[in-house]
């Protein structure tokens, strides 16, 4: 079918549809995003399809299968998710294929062995909601992704898909605005500016031409919320870009995405062709008369390009470099044209705003941070991967309720937050709620939402190294304190972690970070002293064990360390000798294990293999 | 042009309402250092940072740089603070470890009480040894001359203006704009038997019909009379004979 004309026409066929879905159908769905891909999912549904044929079995008939995006889960990937029996099957492998068709396809019977097992308490989960990592979780801005194929327009239909953008259309602008000023959303990239008031500021400006942009250059290592957004689900993206674009007047949208996200392009691509075939987008949208159509634009992966006035620039084809923000982008963004510019998830959460109403949306969350929030959890901890979460749920029950606690019993130590910028909250803060300005009051940020979880043997003064290590490489250069503050404060910070440490060097570490935040052009310049800052106020004394003892507490700064092996617990296995690359560590068989400390390169492998924990670093 | 009152180091003075603090103040006599801002080149400032003031406006206070920072009705500006000379002698302390060899810079920040580097200095190569690269050279060749021979190249601290490739520029008129724009004084412009080299490349110099002496790079007539359809004869005089 052609173009839909008009919101009749939508709901008639999304009605016609549905009439074609059978509920009782089994149905496989394979993950396509781009973790499970890695991990081989595209081999798993290439079976599927084998099994399928060779057992005589029709597609659409005896079951339905699909490829969706991702479930987050990606470190058990590839995942495999069924219906109607809501089960997940993870690290499927293509010779499990046969085993699934033939016992929980045709038979309707779980195969155990694929299911989730808990990793304390050894319990079988199969229900995909009843997953420890699932289960506290509610998901918005991921509503859709896991269940939908993304490449197919029809899918998000059938879920509701262009509902909020029909509502909008019944709506004045005036109201659009309230309505999302109402619900609290704040921007999902990171600042919280409330995305309401930035639509009214920009739809305020007296202009011809008004941009609408989204902001897909999620650049923070181990962040990927967006991504699996533009992967999963890129209709939500393009629908509430549409109603932003009602909203504040705009006729144009852009789409930056960094190129290092193939899959999303590739997704958001066909999506834009679907929805312009469809009549969502284009010169009369549903038969309204609304002008409007995105434009996607690859950025080249320079993690400052992620700022929003940087953005602006490589979208117009210059060199991704800040500007001054005297003048907002709301008044001058994009072609110095009044811009509104949100981030892939604040704009995955409007057309359900609109579609449930503020009151809906503002009734989860906290006081000032309303809703939920994609985190990005990874690090030291059993669960890793992206969890959807009402705002003001607390750092530990993160931790613990989804992530499944620390990896191997260890001490949780810290989380750093926010990306490269934010800081580090340590464990005796780690009930303080997850919401933006409680993140901001503690030291960090909530940046795009990542969460690394930090054990006992992480050194909180190689954190601060390896992250302005990040800044000094991703700082475009154009202001002198992010430029030249940035290396001397990482000159420091080797100092510390190699031994040369000063008393005064946390003053000058103090000092930099100060000008830093009162005098670098750019956000990421300004927040660009939290690492270190949050970490010296929380882990003080670790600064000055390193300094005044010339000790690494966690075992970690390579220059402070020596590995040693004791006597008592070697049991003589030869295993450490055998590993050691530098073979460096000598003993018979069954007496105790000695390092040569002058040849050791400390890289830690005899500590790793030694069974009996004999390995000691001091 | 709308005229409208700011306060600036308690003064209250009359301006054009969005010029920039910086222009407003040497209106008036008052001093904020300054280096990468040229007020006839649109795209310059915001990246030296030396010229940051206190900006009070709507209950808020923000260090901004006054150079690229409107004036606009309730606004108090503050040059002589506490925080803005902390601030100031931070920029300048870095940009004397990344320039020890500068006057300019050794200058302001001597003004400033700076005049010793606690950091590592940069160990610089010979060509940004002077160079705080601001960029303006590059903002004047593409927006002044209009000709775009150079641009900033890589990034963070290794960020430099550079011809592309770092090969003799094939647009480059050998104005030498961007020499005379340079706030430190960083890029070498030489003339030698009527031939100016600049950027890696030679530019035979036009000599004056009456006293000899070379005055104008040929390309750079060439580059004239083809903007603006100017009579080449004109250039035949140095401006002392015309």
């Amino acid at each position: 079918m052609g173009a839909i004309n008009s919101i009749e026409q939508l709901e008639s066929y999304r009605r016609e549809l549905a009439s074609k879905v059978r509920a009782d159908l089994p149905t496989v769905m394979v993950c396509f995003g781009t973790g499970c891909q890695a991990n081989g999912s595209r081999l798993v549904a290439e079976a599927f399809m084998r099994v399928i044929e060779e057992q005589g079995l029709k597609v659409g008939v005896n079951l339905g299968i699909k490829t969706t995006g991702c479930h987050g889960y990606c470190e058990n990937g590839p995942l495999v998710a069924l219906k109607p029996q809501d089960l997940l099957y993870l690290k499927v492998k293509p010779e499990d294929v046969a085993e699934i068709v033939e016992e929980t396809v045709k038979g309707g019977r779980v195969v155990e062995r694929l299911v989730y097992r808990d990793k304390i308490t050894e319990e079988l989960v199969a229900r995909y909601s009843e997953i420890p990592f699932y289960k506290h979780q509610h998901r918005i801005a991921l509503r859709h992704i896991g269940t939908i194929d993304p490449t197919s327009i029809d899918d998000y239909i059938l879920v509701g898909g262009y509902s909020g953008l029909a509502k909008a259309l019944t709506m004045k602008p005036e109201e659009l605005i309230s309505e999302v000023e109402r619900s609290g959303l704040r921007g999902r990239g990171g600042g919280g500016f409330p995305t309401g008031t930035k639509w009214r500021s920009c739809a305020a400006v007296d202009s011809d031409v008004r941009y609408v942009m989204c902001n897909g250059d999620e650049g923070d290592p181990g962040a990927f919320m967006d991504r699996s957004i533009m992967e999963g689900d890129p209709h939500s993206v393009i629908e509430g870009m549409i109603i932003g674009a009602l909203a504040v007047g705009s006729h144009q949208g852009y789409i930056y995405v960094r190129d290092e996200y193939p899959l999303a392009v590739k997704n958001l691509t066909s999506a834009l062709e679907a929805a312009r075939e469809k009549g969502f987008l284009g010169p009369d949208i549903l038969g309204s008369g609304f002008a409007f159509d995105i434009k996607i634009s690859r950025g080249g992966g320079a993690f400052v390009c992620g700022e929003s006035s940087a953005l602006m620039r490589s979208v117009e084809g210059n060199v991704g470099e800040p500007r001054a923000k005297y003048i907002r982008s709301v008044e001058r963004g994009l072609y110095n044209r009044p811009t509104v510019l949100n981030n892939v998830e604040t704009w995955a959460n409007v057309p359900e705003i609109i579609l449930k109403g503020a009151d809906w949306y503002a009734g989860m969350g906290t006081e000032r941070s309303k809703g939920t929030k994609v985190f990005s959890l990874v690090g030291k901890v059993n669960n890793t991967g992206l969890v959807e979460v009402p705002m003001g749920i607390t750092i530990r029950e993160l931790v613990e309720n989804i992530g499944g606690g620390v990896l191997g019993g260890k001490r949780f130590k810290a989380v750093q937050t926010g990306g490269p910028s934010g800081g580090c909250i340590p464990e005796r803060l780690a009930d303080l709620p997850i919401d933006f300005d409680s993140l901001t009051e503690a030291g960090s940020m909530m940046g795009s939402g990542g969460i690394i979880v930090m054990d006992e043997d992480t050194c909180m003064v190689d954190v601060a190294r390896y992250f302005t290590a990040f800044l000094v490489e991703e700082s475009c250069g154009k202001c002198t304190p992010c430029r030249d503050g940035l290396p001397r404060m990482l000159d420091l910070l080797n100092d510390i972690t190699e031994g040369r440490g000063g008393d005064e060097h946390v003053a000058m570490l103090e000092e930099l970070c100060d000008l830093l935040t009162w005098g670098a052009l750019c956000g990421l310049g300004t927040s660009a002293a939290n690492p270190v800052l949050s970490t010296i106020k929380y882990f003080r004394e670790e600064y000055d064990a390193h300094i005044k003892e010339r000790r690494c507490p966690a075992g970690v700064c390579k220059a402070l360390i020596t590995y040693s092996i004791d006597a008592e617990a070697c049991t003589g296995c030869r295993l450490c000798a055998k590993k050691c690359p530098q073979e460096c560590i000598s003993g018979e068989r069954k007496k105790p294990h000695v390092i040569d400390t002058t040849r050791c390169i400390k890289c830690g492998v005899c500590k790793d293999v030694c069974a009996y924990d004999a390995v000691r670093v001091s | 042009m709308e005229k409208i009152s700011v306060i600036i180091d308690g003064k209250t003075l009359h301006a054009v309402k969005d010029r920039c603090v910086l222009q407003v103040a040497r209106e008036n006599g008052i001093y904020i250092p300054s280096l990468c801002y040229n007020s006839e080149v649109e795209s310059s400032g915001g990246s030296c940072r030396v010229c940051l003031v206190e900006a009070h406006q709507g209950g808020r206070m923000r260090l901004v740089t006054s150079c690229n920072y409107p004036v606009r009705a309730g606004l108090e500006v503050k040059t002589d603070t506490p925080l803005v000379r902390r601030i100031r002698r931070g920029v300048l302390e870095l940009l004397l470890a990344r320039v020890p060899d500068s006057e300019v810079i050794r200058e302001m920040a001597a003004r400033e009480g700076v005049t010793e580097v606690r950091f590592r200095r940069d160990e610089g190569e010979n060509e940004r040894y002077k160079c705080i690269a601001c960029a303006l050279c590059t903002h004047v060749c593409a927006e002044v001359v209009g000709v775009h021979a150079i641009a900033m190249t890589e990034r963070g601290a290794d960020k430099k203006p550079a011809t592309p490739y770092h090969k003799p520029s094939e647009v480059c008129i050998g104005c030498g704009a961007c020499a005379y724009a340079c706030p430190t004084g960083a890029i070498t412009m030489k003339e030698t038997d009527g031939v100016r080299r600049i950027w890696g490349k030679d530019f035979p110099m036009v000599r004056c019909s009456v006293c000899g002496a070379p005055h104008i790079p040929e390309a750079q007539v060439d580059w004239i009379v083809k903007r603006t359809g100017k009579d080449r004869a004109f250039f035949d005089k140095c401006p002392d004979h015309r």
